[in-house]
């Protein structure tokens, strides 16, 4: 394959608390081709947003980026000044979150949110861009687009805000497009129309997508290639038909079964033993190992590798093999 | 192995957590010391209670007393705050004008307090009409100034010490009203003393570790703020003519009076106007860090 | 629709407001010691007249109980009274009988109303930036200063900062500024600046904030997230957004700012409403301090009524 779109190398993400610092990315590496989507699952707190949102420079103001590189188009996005992020941000790198109704502007016209980020870039001038916020309208499915762009975000209801926020990550038509639990805040019935909408928009553009879920479900359904993390570690990654075939990691394992457990998507995954806690030391050893029933000593000593596993396929465990035969 | 660390973590966790809520009082102490500006404000203020104390004992001279060889002198080492148009010793003056100054505004807070107090309670335990009627009367007194009601007042009460605290503190109310009645309800359905029930925490437990600190707390920042208040109003009365009769001293009167040969004379403004600005200054001071030490909110 | 509903609504409730602020403040006079007699001329008028000739006396009282309706039930006395407030039919001075209250309310409540309006938009100049400054410089040395300042300027009443810019203006540093006086635009800029200490402390602090946590809200990092640089970020998505909830904070600071009026009018010699309210009071003439008491009454409600109206424009989540 080409060179990867998006490049992260070994990156370590740290907050600090008032009174301690939390290991929240703890060397992740993974590469983004093109026209390719990624779907990074795990449990909140497993480091999976923080991961993005610090490449792209949304991290909070508390966090920090201890080590490592993302690479973007030839450039290290972490060592980019603020200004050249922000000329990236928006064109080249859209974004969507989780709460559409929080995540648009109350006061500002929907139209003019979608403006606003051409009109940053230079990329249309100011009737190019209403030209386009129009038709972008029509594309994401609001209907009368015309008399809608004056409207306010309250005036809109969950779904058609998320695809409003859809309509501005797109608006410089990006190359890449993070989306971060698009769907989490979303009825059951929406997050099927977002998801489909997305997909068709991705499949038009030829656009990667990289999507932040802790939904099983939807990564599979929509994802090319799927990464599990926990603790802020990649416990396994593979392209999603080997990943259903042959989930070979414990944690994967536990979370595909409370999948099947639980009966439906968009429920949190509970049944795993335990409950995974912030990481306030310097890890040592697997993450998972004190929720494992396959851990051993080595398992608390050692961090297991990223390794190969099958074709297109790694996993983090020293136990993988065994684990396999279990599971059979 | 993995379970004894995590055991023994949770014990340090609950260790921590114990030692916070023991010395919740202590901890607000802490964090008030650290602020420097409210340290030097309560310095001061403890500093204006004595001399509003052992004042009238310590004054080198009595406060109707004027010395008509000495009238508007400059500060010497007989006066050394200067004399005023009739001889008056202005340092005698202030320390005076500190006990009524003081006298008019505790009285006027503690006034406003056990009014506020009593409708608060009994909007928040008794509600339905009774809250509805007295948060209606809390609305009205916040839409107007309280010192229009004071002046109409002081009409009819007289201007002397008694008449002055009720003056400024009937209509003072509504604030603490308010306050105690968002305790009292947040006590009821609080979610701090359900977790602590879900916790298997006694009834006495909940209300000394939870509710005192708290509500003791949220009632002396607002008593600390409403004080400095009481005091700037007393003076406002006296501006425009309603406060102390004179010839009790005043910081009011003595703001007022200098006003007019404040060009030839202007000592007689600069101690009492000078004193009077650092005090309110000071009470503020220690009122917002009171603030940010104890109310739930602060801290950051 | 709605929002002739809203105003109507609002107006009759401020309405009886007033008419409850009247109807207390009457009473209130009416049993004050002395009554409605107690005005200092006619006491020294007709205490005198009633020990000389007590039959003329009868007469003065009778004429003037009739002229100003007291001979009436009381009910009935603040009825009327209330409906010829409520009608802007003040009547006259009890102090100056020949002078109509509402001419001597011509000359002096635009003076004062300058002052308020004055002080309002400087406090909003100044405090606004301020606000933003600190917020954005948050737990450095600039937003200590502008918190404490902020405080200090809320602690010290209007009256206080009048004196000390007297002194300062009069004795340290003569001749700058007037410290006395109305009439040239210099005559204002003392009074207005002892008037907006505490405005731009109120505003500055909830400008600071309001925009710490306008500053941590979702869309915000919407904006980053769209690469919206970071001033057009901050006064666009920040600012704005602060500002709107800002207005409900100067309806009722612009109240404070009307009482604060009439101190400072006191030290500055300001012919505003403010000398109005004084003489009305300490020389006990009721007719004009009740009505005093109702404009200054029914000008921070009207203004409360305006923010909530600017508000409702300003801000399209809110529905009047």
């Amino acid at each position: 394959m080409s060179q990867p779109l998006l490049s992260i190398d070994n990156l370590h993400v740290r907050f600090a608390r008032s009174e301690d610092e939390v290991y929240a990315v703890n060397g992740i590496s993974f590469d983004v081709y093109e026209n390719e989507a990624l779907g990074i699952v795990g449990e909140s707190g497993s480091g999976k947003s923080v991961t993005l949102m610090s490449s792209i420079g949304l991290l909070r103001e508390n966090g920090k980026i201890s080590s490592g590189t993302a690479h973007f188009q030839g450039k290290d996005l972490l060592k980019l000044k603020p200004r050249q992020l922000e000329d990236i941000r928006g064109r080249d790198i859209g974004v969507i979150f989780q709460d559409p109704m929080t995540s648009l502007n109350p006061i500002m016209r929907i139209g003019d949110q979608i403006m606003e980020a051409m009109l940053t870039h230079r990329y249309a001038s100011r009737k190019e861009a209403f030209e386009r916020t129009l038709q972008l309208m029509h594309e994401i499915g609001i209907p009368d687009p015309k008399s809608r762009f004056k409207n306010y975000p309250h005036e809109f209801s969950g779904g058609m805000r998320q695809r409003i926020m859809i309509a501005i990550a797109l608006a410089c038509e990006p190359q890449l497009l993070i989306a971060d639990e698009p769907t989490t805040a979303l009825d059951v019935t929406v997050q099927m129309q977002i998801l489909a909408l997305l997909q068709d928009l991705r499949r038009k553009r030829g656009m990667s997508v990289v999507m932040v879920t802790h939904d099983f479900g939807v990564a599979t359904n929509f994802c090319d290639k799927i990464i599990v993390m926990y603790g802020g570690q990649i416990m396994e990654m593979a392209r999603t038909d080997q990943f259903i075939r042959r989930t070979a990691h414990p944690y994967s394992i536990g979370l595909k079964r409370s999948i099947i457990e639980v009966g439906h998507r968009g429920k949190e995954i509970l049944p795993i033993p335990g409950a995974s806690k912030a990481l306030t030391e310097e890890p040592v050893g697997c993450p998972f190992a004190a929720r494992c029933s396959f851990a051993t000593e080595r398992c608390f000593q050692e961090t297991p590798a990223l390794r190969i596993y099958g074709e297109d396929h790694h996993i983090a465990c020293h136990h993988a093999e065994e684990v396999a035969r279990h599971a059979v | 192995m993995a379970g004894t660390v995590a055991a023994a973590r949770s014990d340090a966790l609950n260790q921590k957590i114990k030692n916070r809520h023991r010395s919740s009082w202590y901890q607000g102490w802490k964090r008030f010391k650290r602020n420097r500006l409210a340290v030097v404000g309560l310095v001061w203020v403890v500093l204006f209670f004595l001399a509003g104390i052992i004042g009238p004992w310590v004054a080198p001279y009595d406060y109707r007393v004027g010395d008509f060889l000495a009238i508007n002198q400059g500060p010497s080492w007989q006066h050394i705050f200067g004399t005023d148009n009739v001889g008056h010793d202005m340092f005698s003056q202030i320390l005076y004008s500190v006990r009524s100054a003081l006298i008019i505004a505790l009285g006027a807070t503690l006034v406003s307090f056990v009014i506020g107090v009593i409708l608060g309670l009994w909007a928040g335990l008794r509600g339905g009409l009774a809250d509805v009627i007295i948060m209606r009367g809390v609305d009205f007194m916040m839409t107007l100034p309280g010192f229009l009601f004071a002046l109409i007042l002081v009409v009819l009460l007289g201007r002397g010490y008694w008449s002055l605290i009720l003056a400024i503190g009937i209509p003072g109310w509504a604030g603490y009203a308010r306050l105690i009645r968002s305790l009292v309800l947040g006590m009821r359905n609080g979610e701090m003393v359900e977790a602590a029930t879900a916790l298997g925490a006694s009834q006495a437990h909940i209300a000394r570790r939870y509710m005192l600190p708290n509500v003791v707390g949220s009632m002396a920042v607002s008593l600390a703020f409403g004080i400095p208040g009481d005091l700037a109003q007393i003076a406002g009365l006296s501006i425009f003519g309603m406060g102390l009769q004179p010839p009790i001293p005043s910081f009011g009167n003595m703001l007022a009076a200098a006003g007019d040969n404040i060009l030839g004379f202007p000592w007689l403004l600069y101690f009492p106007a000078g004193i009077f600005a650092i005090t309110l200054l000071a009470f503020l001071f220690v009122a917002d860090g009171l603030q940010e030490a104890f109310s739930p909110k602060g801290g950051n | 629709m709605a929002v002739v509903k809203f105003i109507a609504k609002r107006l009759i409730q401020i309405i009886i407001t007033l008419i409850l602020v009247m109807t207390v403040s009457y009473m209130l006079m009416y049993y004050s010691p002395g009554g409605f007699m107690h005005t200092t001329v006619m006491a020294s008028v007709l205490a005198p007249l009633q020990s000389q000739n007590p039959i003329l006396y009868q007469q003065v009282m009778d004429q003037f109980n009739s002229r100003y309706g007291l001979n009436l039930p009381l009910w009935q006395q603040i009825a009327k009274y209330v409906w010829h407030e409520l009608s802007f039919d003040f009547g006259n001075s009890m102090q100056n009988p020949s002078l109509s209250i509402m001419s001597q309310l011509k000359q002096t409540l635009p003076v004062s109303v300058d002052l308020a309006v004055g002080s309002v938009v400087l406090s909003v100049i100044v405090g606004v930036p301020l606000g933003i400054v600190a917020a954005l410089k948050r737990n450095t040395w600039i937003d200590y200063v502008v918190g404490t300042v902020s405080l200090a300027g809320q602690a010290i009443p209007a009256f206080v900062l009048a004196v000390i810019m007297v002194l300062l203006f009069g004795v340290v540093f003569p001749g700058i500024l007037p410290i006395a006086g109305w009439g040239a635009w210099k005559d204002a800029i003392l009074p207005v600046i002892c008037l907006s200490a505490a405005n731009i402390g109120v505003v500055a602090r909830y400008m600071r904030g309001s925009l710490i946590e306008t500053l941590r809200l979702d869309y915000i990092r919407t904006a980053k997230a769209k690469g919206v640089k970071y001033w057009p970020m901050v006064m666009n998505h920040g600012v704005k957004n602060s500002l709107t909830a800002m207005i409900t904070v100067i309806g009722p600071q612009f109240a404070f700012t009307v009482m604060g009026t009439i101190w400072v009018e006191q030290i500055f010699g300001i012919p505003g409403l403010g000398k109005v309210m004084q003489t009305a009071f300490t020389s006990f003439d009721y007719p004009l301090a009740i009505t005093s008491v109702f404009l200054l009454g029914s000008m921070i409600m009207i203004m409360n009524l305006l923010v909530d109206i600017i508000y409702a424009f300003i801000d399209p989540r809110v529905k009047l």
